[in-house]
């Protein structure tokens, strides 16, 4: 069980866009997304937006399959820019590397 | 009066093909013009077009014919129509019947068999038609004056719509201030109007208006009568002392407004944490809070995180929610909480942004002008919506946390279903809304109650704020979950309508009531047992011949109409006008012998 915390957007903003909010949990990005790949990015755009920062940091690997091909930003009706935020998590799981 | 020497005209409509593609209107022509005492029998395309009409006036002008039958669609439709154009050719309207062809037989009908079918039905409403008597419609006198019950928003503004037509109002609310709930309401949805100015704006016109009698700390005793002349027994306090009015009245409005859901104890936590509190509280510690800083602060402690539960108390689901004590499950929607929730998650994201928002909903139904708005507004201002299923609920408990006193575990099936704790400080009920309890005066009236409990009008959409008993109407939420638009909408709508009403100072009702025929009637009282609608029916003494005896005696402003009195009656002594015994057995007499009855 993870613990939502609403001060992870503002650790973010260092290195991301602060547009996760906008999503409204259609899936368009998710369904357009050529991976197809378990929900991906809206999983990550979600956990953006209730501030998992565990669940973020536990499935990073998830973020080095996206190709930055650009079409759920594209697509989305809300201009939450997922591929941005995708781009942003990147810079923050490297930020918090940890060897294990 | 004769039934044998009626010259009945029998007029029969194609409906532009809806009829005649399947029913042989010709040749149905043909065969009603043999029947007896037809002495017209005519087609047109439309009948109810002007060409249509001008045939049936013509016909009476030159006295051809002196009973009616149009064969068309349902009465429904048309009747007040064909009774125009009588009326309108100098004769009496209830010389009028109606064959409904359409949805009886062509609808439903093909071939021969619409066509025999559409025979039988002109074959016994012209039967019936000749022992149709020229009737006056019952005309009774009425009050310039309503009673509206209750004072909130509803029926302030009844009060004050109905006053400006010139009709006085008597206007009764229990508690000793008008206003209702929106006393308690701030900012209201979606606009963001101050409740208390609506309040004002509605309440100076009505307290100084010389037509509105206004009665708080009020009961309502008892209430009889009908339409135009109900009399009212209330009991008001005043210094104390009960006083007894009586209230002589036209029309009543129903404006008896509406409750908020109380939570059972344990119910996301209400009784067992103090944080734990409902939208009604918020609205009011967000009216009386005074703090200027960043965060929202309760009883000195400062919210960092606050929970919002959407559809507490509404849209319950039978095996899954707790009925109440007398079983009762609010299944509905109660409409109006998201966007009022949505209204004080923005306010408060606006006015304190350290504190942050999650709303916890089933679904968010934002259906109003300007309340999707509200939805959008409330992303922009980045509060964080989490979904549960209602077989899932969030459950609130103590988080054994320094920084927060509570956490909300919740299933969001945003998250695809992961199980999370949410941090809070807070957490707030949205409430739903629940109809007054107004069963003491819903059963003196005999009004409708819904099985929601809500009162119940007689269509929702053709007759929205009327009950089926005539000269009572209703609006607000007594009648279902609207917002306070909503709310003058329909308080609005109903003083229109009690004016209309009153506005003549009578009121004419349809003559189709029981009469009594005094020489056959022995006094018996076996109608008055039957009758369904007290004081409809009442034995009289009077004096024949010296010797005094007891007669049934009809109000026809009362009488349903039904005909319960004319099925018991030993003697046949009473029945209904325009559908009298008699003409049900010459309709059955002219279906049996196909149309030919003599």
């Amino acid at each position: 069980m993870s613990l939502v915390n609403l001060d992870f957007a503002e650790e973010l903003k260092e290195y991301s866009e602060d547009t996760a909010l906008e999503c409204f949990n259609c899936g368009t990005c998710a369904a357009i997304c050529p991976l197809v790949h378990d929900n991906f990015p809206r999983r990550m755009i979600r956990y953006v937006q209730i501030g998992a920062r565990q669940k973020i940091l536990e499935n990073s690997d998830e973020l080095w399959r996206c190709l930055h091909c650009g079409l759920c930003t594209h697509t989305c009706p809300r201009e939450a820019d997922p591929g941005e935020i995708i781009l942003g998590l990147k810079r923050f799981v490297v930020a918090n590397f940890r060897r294990s | 009066m004769s039934e044998n020497n009626k010259k009945v005209g029998v007029y029969i409509c194609y409906c532009g093909g809806n009829i005649s593609d399947h029913v042989d209107v010709e040749e149905v022509r043909n065969r009603v013009e043999k029947m007896p005492g037809v002495t017209v029998a005519r087609t047109n395309m439309f009948m109810c077009s002007d060409p249509g009409q001008e045939m049936i006036i013509e016909d009476l002008k030159s006295d051809k014919i002196d009973r009616v039958v149009v064969a068309s669609c349902a009465p429904s439709l048309h009747e007040a129509t064909f009774r125009g154009a009588i009326e309108r050719a100098g004769s009496n309207p209830f010389i009028y019947d109606h064959a409904n062809i359409r949805e009886q037989v062509s609808w439903v009908h093909h071939g021969e068999t619409a066509t025999d079918k559409a025979t039988l039905l002109i074959a016994a409403a012209s039967a019936k038609s000749k022992l149709l008597k020229p009737l006056e419609p019952i005309r009774v006198e009425a009050k310039k004056h309503t009673t509206v019950i209750g004072g909130g928003i509803a029926g302030i503004k009844t009060a004050l719509d109905i006053a400006q037509k010139g009709i006085e109002v008597a206007l009764i609310e229990k508690l000793p201030i008008l206003g209702g709930r929106l006393n308690s309401l701030d900012r209201l949805a979606p606009f963001g109007e101050k409740a208390s100015d609506i309040l004002k704006e509605l309440l100076d016109p009505v307290l100084n208006h010389n037509a509105i009698t206004i009665h708080t700390d009020s009961k309502i005793e008892t209430i009889k009568g009908y339409v135009g002349n109900f009399s009212l027994i209330v009991t008001k306090k005043e210094n104390n002392k009960d006083i007894k009015l009586n209230i002589e009245t036209g029309a009543i409005v129903m404006a008896t407004g509406s409750v908020s859901y109380t939570p059972l104890n344990g119910e996301f936590g209400f009784g067992q944490h103090e944080q734990v509190i409902t939208l009604q509280d918020l609205i009011t510690l967000l009216k009386e809070n005074k703090s200027s800083g960043s965060s929202l602060e309760v009883n000195g402690k400062r919210i960092k995180n606050m929970v919002m539960i959407h559809c507490v108390g509404s849209r319950q689901i039978p095996g899954i929610h707790q009925p109440k004590e007398n079983g009762q499950l609010n299944e509905y929607c109660s409409r109006t909480c998201c966007a009022a929730l949505l209204n004080a998650a923005n306010q408060i994201r606006e006015k304190f942004p350290e504190t942050g928002i999650y709303e916890m909903y089933r679904d968010i139904r934002t259906y109003g002008r300007g309340q999707e708005e509200l939805y959008e507004q409330a992303s922009k201002n980045k509060v964080v919506f989490m979904r549960y299923e209602a077989d899932a609920p969030p459950v609130v408990s103590e988080s054994n946390h320094s920084e927060y006193p509570l956490k909300v575990k919740i299933t969001d099936s945003l998250t695809f279903n992961e199980v999370m704790d949410v941090p809070a400080d807070l957490v707030v009920l949205a409430t739903g809304i629940e109809p007054d309890n107004v069963s003491d005066i819903a059963s003196m009236m005999k009004l409708p109650i819904g099985t929601d409990q809500f009162l119940l009008e007689v269509h929702p959409k053709l007759r929205p704020v009327e009950f089926s008993i005539t000269g009572i109407f209703l609006g607000g939420t007594c009648q279902a979950p609207m917002d306070t638009g909503e709310t003058c909408n329909a308080a609005g709508a109903a003083a229109v309508k009690a004016s209309a009403l009153l506005s003549k100072g009578y009121i004419e009702l349809d003559p189709f009531v029981a009469e009594v025929n005094t020489d056959k009637c022995q006094g018996h009282g076996a109608c008055i047992e039957a009758c369904l609608k007290e004081g409809a029916l009442t034995l009289t003494e009077v004096k024949i011949d010296g010797k005094i005896v007891k007669k049934a005696q009809v109000t026809a402003a009362m009488c349903l109409g039904c005909g319960a009195c004319a099925a018991v009656c030993p003697k046949k002594a009473i029945d209904i006008n325009g559908w009298a015994l008699k003409q049900y057995e010459d309709m059955v007499d002219a279906i049996v012998s196909d149309g030919f009855a003599v």
